[in-house]
């Protein structure tokens, strides 16, 4: 990866990483326009698709109700994307080892916000008496503060994540020794089998498991014709 | 209260300010810090402006711990901003702020992050097997912030229409409708997407293959299920991957 490449994949990095919880919360620090944002910031927006759309079914686990510690998705799946497309030729192997990365990254960086938020809480004991007195500075300092810690956090957990991704790539591509058919169907049931446990912890119960049912139905029949 | 609300002090400012409302997110006042700072545009039309008494005190209170949805919290700072201009007593706008953190959190939950926000990705794995290549990623992005950002908006301007009375605006029917509809719309859809994208990650294997990724799914999802309590299903698929990678290099 060229230094400028680099320097574009930390930047879409560290916007994820703001993303997810500090500003603005777009979503684009989903998985799947992650991955597609870390392999375009690389050269090759095609390169993000398929490992992004994997890892969603990964997230669909740990979608943040309430004020739950939950994995972070962003940076680690803009480095997969970004370590996938700078490889001219991409194996189920490595791209396998890819995701296993990601998913460590995921956990790790999920871990990160929370060492940003109990740093922002020192902050504002620090400030209590300014802000119990009404003094928008010590507000704006605080989020302003809290913005340079999640900027900072989102930059330092991509770079971790890309030389995870590449380690994870590098590993597996050369020392694989069974079928790619193999890696590609560990990661197709490894994704759909967390996603099901998710889609029925979120809905298999009450009228919307009707609607699963048939749903998993539909999606059945239609990869059943289309394949 | 009612439609013949007057116009919000600073609603563009405020509304901006909604989308940082997380940025100083902390286990003191969680959002307090942000809700303060999106408010503030409308406290500086309090008697005095903003170097008067009334200003500083508001603020102050505004500032204090409040947790919601991040979107739906644009409820409360209009009806809190709304509140503290009709200038009502502290304590009823201190009960009012700790009255919505629940009854807000929890509907955000279920109509966004289990209904809208499963529906939309749902829609894009959908689409990216159809072929929709990373016009999938777009699509969602498009979809899913059209509901999002009309979201703040709406909340924003219902919560400074009803003020102290917000109660009526939770019972809308735009929330009552979509947080019933949420949930069997995004369990369709994600019922739907999870084979679609099986298929298309598997396009071009035997059938065989393909049957056996959805027996080999089934089952993790059911190991997950007897194992939750000890282990979440990230750690059981990271442990299952990790088991797999390590065949596939030891493999003879």
């Amino acid at each position: 990866m060229s230094g400028w490449a680099f320097l574009a994949v930390l930047g879409v990095g560290t916007l994820v990483g703001l993303d997810v919880a500090s500003v603005p919360q777009l979503m684009f620090s989903r998985p799947l326009v992650a991955a597609v944002l870390g392999a375009t910031a690389a050269g090759r927006p095609l390169a993000g698709l398929a490992v992004g759309a994997v890892l969603e079914l990964f997230a669909l686990e740990t979608l943040p109700v309430g004020a739950a510690r939950v994995p972070d998705w962003g940076p680690g799946a803009v480095a997969a994307g970004a370590v996938l497309a700078v490889t001219p030729q991409v194996s189920a192997a490595g791209a396998f080892g890819v995701v296993l990365a990601a998913l460590a990254s995921a956990w790790l960086s999920g871990w990160s916000v929370h060492l940003v938020r109990r740093a922002n809480a020192r902050s504002v004991t620090a400030l209590a008496g300014a802000l119990d007195a009404g003094d928008l500075g010590a507000v704006k300092r605080l989020l302003l503060t809290g913005l340079s810690r999640d900027a900072i956090r989102g930059a330092v957990m991509t770079s971790v994540a890309l030389a995870a991704a590449a380690a994870g790539f590098a590993m597996l591509d050369r020392g694989w020794s069974v079928a790619p058919l193999v890696a590609r169907l560990a990661l197709a049931s490894a994704g759909v089998g967390v996603g099901l446990w998710s889609a029925w912890q979120l809905f298999g119960h009450g009228p919307s498991a009707r609607w699963l049912a048939a749903g998993l139905g539909v999606g059945t029949a239609a990869a059943v014709l289309w394949a | 209260m009612g439609v013949t609300a007057p116009p919000i002090p600073g609603f563009g400012a405020a509304l901006r300010r909604l989308f940082v409302i997380q940025a100083a997110w902390n286990y003191e006042r969680m959002q307090g810090i942000g809700f303060g700072y999106a408010v503030e545009p409308i406290l500086r039309a309090l008697p005095g402006g903003p170097s008067g008494e009334a200003y500083h005190r508001a603020l102050a209170r505004e500032s204090r711990f409040f947790n919601a949805h991040p979107y739906l919290v644009a409820l409360a700072v209009g009806a809190a901003g709304r509140a503290e201009i009709d200038g009502e007593p502290p304590e009823k706008i201190e009960r009012l702020r700790a009255a919505l953190c629940g009854p807000l959190g929890a509907l955000g939950d279920r109509l966004i992050w289990a209904g809208w926000l499963p529906a939309c990705m749902a829609v894009a794995l959908m689409l990216v097997a159809a072929g929709a290549r990373v016009w999938a990623a777009a699509a969602f992005l498009v979809l899913y912030n059209v509901v999002h950002v009309y979201m703040r908006v709406w909340a924003l301007k219902a919560g400074w229409r009803e003020g102290l009375h917000v109660a009526a605006a939770l019972s809308s029917p735009l929330l009552r409708y979509g947080s019933e509809l949420a949930g069997p719309v995004a369990a369709l859809l994600v019922g739907a997407a999870m084979p679609a994208l099986m298929g298309w990650l598997l396009r071009g294997a035997p059938r065989e293959a393909a049957a056996m990724a959805a027996v080999l799914a089934l089952l993790l999802a059911v190991l997950i299920g007897v194992v939750r309590r000890r282990a979440s299903g990230l750690v059981v698929a990271g442990a299952a991957l990790l088991v797999t990678a390590a065949g596939g290099v030891l493999w003879p």
